[in-house]
């Protein structure tokens, strides 16, 4: 835990939303959204289905394109094209729900991929480095298996270890436990804390009060679009200020009410 | 024993003089198919590319033909071209049948890309990865496994089909089976001996296609 204590106090802005809306059509799903993220900040999104949590880490990764509002990373303005958002996405790791790993290839050619294709790191390289990613995760005997052969929760772990792979400075998390069958879902929170804890930076959608509590520095209370609420772990859980927060965190966690 | 008003015999001792003609049948099948597939490719991709013209004029190259009749196609490319450049009737029926396969094969492939899962796009556009690189490292390599089997049928269909080029002098089976007919006045005997070729061909076909198929399969489910 002192590495998160330590990673707390860094005071560089990472990560900066301004003013970002998204619409889909006449729906307005993000209204005026603004958040910064400190370097080696571990940062929680809660809140109900549909409240805009998964198109917030879509639109910081370009994944959707925002209406309006502006993002920056290290401080530098995210512009619009196509390369400078390649540049971009090198820098955010994205893990998915359904993990999205290439079934038709192994697992150390999906983590390999990013790092041959995108950063032109040669081939050998390539492997010893993500070699060592999957050792990272614990599936280094799963090296030349395909992806079809894998449980979920090694499927997401190959997953973390494909973004790893391109080292970027920020990880989006979208719901990364939410397709997993209950007992699989402690091997992937468990590699997030390693991740936590070495002072990764991380922006997290989770329905897992437990990881919030434990690892996040900071949870984000999003409903219809907006960040209604935010607070650190200890203070959210225990004396939440907004009502909608309350009754949200009753549902979640009902043995606490 | 003639019950039948047809001489049955003389199938298997003509068979084989319809082994020239069905390469050239075999031949005209190949090269059209292999024109078909890289135009399918390309017909694909523009259909799906975001370029509002490239989409209209690859939609507008898929209604034309097959809104039209092959025949019709082939009639164009061998007398309807004259005035402009004469093709002999080989590789006459290779572009009509290229052409025609091709939107076909369009469909095929532009059905196989949208069939992959969108989160295999934006996974790669996650690592960074351009979207044409995307294309051909993460979601072609999918959509081509997955066109396997409707290409194989339209590879069937277009061995079928090749029996029109008779009508543009290509020496091949179906123009042999009328050559033979007439020169013999055994027509039903010469045109079943064309329908065996075929059904030989299209049974290999199918058994092959089969085989690789299955092979596929193999290799990753998911
Ligand atoms: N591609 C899309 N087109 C139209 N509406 C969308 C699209 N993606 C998300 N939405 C809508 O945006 C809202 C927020 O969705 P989402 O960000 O997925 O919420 P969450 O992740 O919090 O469950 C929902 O009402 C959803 O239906
Ligand atoms: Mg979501």
């Amino acid at each position: 835990m002192t590495v998160i204590e330590k990673a707390k106090k860094s005071e560089e802005t990472i990560l900066k939303i301004e003013h970002l809306v998204k619409r889909f059509g006449d729906l307005e799903v993000l209204k005026d959204i603004n958040l910064e993220v400190k370097r080696g900040e571990v940062v929680v999104i809660i809140g109900a289905s549909g409240s805009g949590k998964s198109t917030l880490l879509r639109c910081v990764n370009f994944l959707e394109k925002a209406q309006k509002g502006r993002i920056f990373i290290n401080g530098k303005r995210v512009k619009q094209g196509e390369k400078q958002l390649n540049k971009v996405r090198q820098e955010l790791g994205m893990v998915f729900q359904h993990f999205n790993l290439f079934p038709h290839m192994t697992v150390i050619q999906n983590v390999m991929e990013g790092m041959v294709q995108v950063k032109k790191i040669p081939h050998q390289k390539a492997r010893l480095y993500a070699s060592d990613l999957l050792d990272q995760v614990g599936l280094q005997e799963k090296a030349d298996v395909y992806p079809a052969m894998l449980s979920g929760g090694q499927k997401q772990r190959v997953a973390i270890a494909r973004a790893l792979a391109m080292e970027p400075q920020i990880m989006l998390f979208d719901e990364p436990t939410s397709a997993l069958d209950p007992e699989l879902v402690g091997e992937v929170l468990s590699v997030m804390t390693d991740l936590a804890k070495k002072g990764m930076t991380m922006l997290v959608v989770t329905h897992e009060m437990w990881f919030a509590k434990e690892v996040a520095d900071r949870v984000i209370f999003m409903d219809e679009g907006v960040i209604l609420e935010e607070a650190s772990p200890d203070v959210m859980f225990s004396s939440p200020k907004e009502e909608r927060t309350m009754a949200f965190l009753k549902q979640v966690l009902p043995q606490q009410a | 024993m003639h019950i039948l008003p047809w001489d049955l015999t003389v199938i298997p001792s003509k068979f084989f003089l319809f082994a020239e003609a069905a390469q050239y049948t075999l031949q005209i099948t190949f090269f059209g198919i292999l024109v078909g597939l890289i135009i399918g490719l390309a017909a694909a991709l523009g259909r799906l590319s975001t370029q509002q013209w490239l989409s209209s004029i690859c939609r507008a190259y898929i209604f034309l033909i097959r809104g039209t009749p092959l025949l019709v196609q082939l009639f164009i490319v061998y007398y309807g071209l004259t005035s402009i450049v004469t093709i002999a009737p080989i590789p006459s029926a290779i572009i009509a049948l290229g052409f025609h396969n091709g939107a076909y094969i369009a469909e095929i492939f532009r059905g196989s890309i949208q069939s992959i899962d969108i989160g295999q796009m934006e996974a790669a556009r996650s690592l960074g990865m351009p979207k044409a690189k995307a294309m051909q490292r993460i979601i072609l390599p999918q959509a081509f496994k997955r066109a396997v089997p409707p290409l194989g049928n339209q590879l069937i269909i277009a061995l079928k089909d090749s029996s029109l080029a008779s009508t543009i002098a290509v020496p091949e089976l179906m123009l042999k089976g009328r050559q033979m007919g007439s020169s013999s006045f055994m027509y039903m005997e010469m045109f079943l001996i064309v329908g065996i070729w075929y059904l030989i061909m299209t049974s290999v076909l199918s058994f092959v296609m089969h085989r690789i198929e299955q092979r596929l399969k193999v290799s990753d489910r998911d």
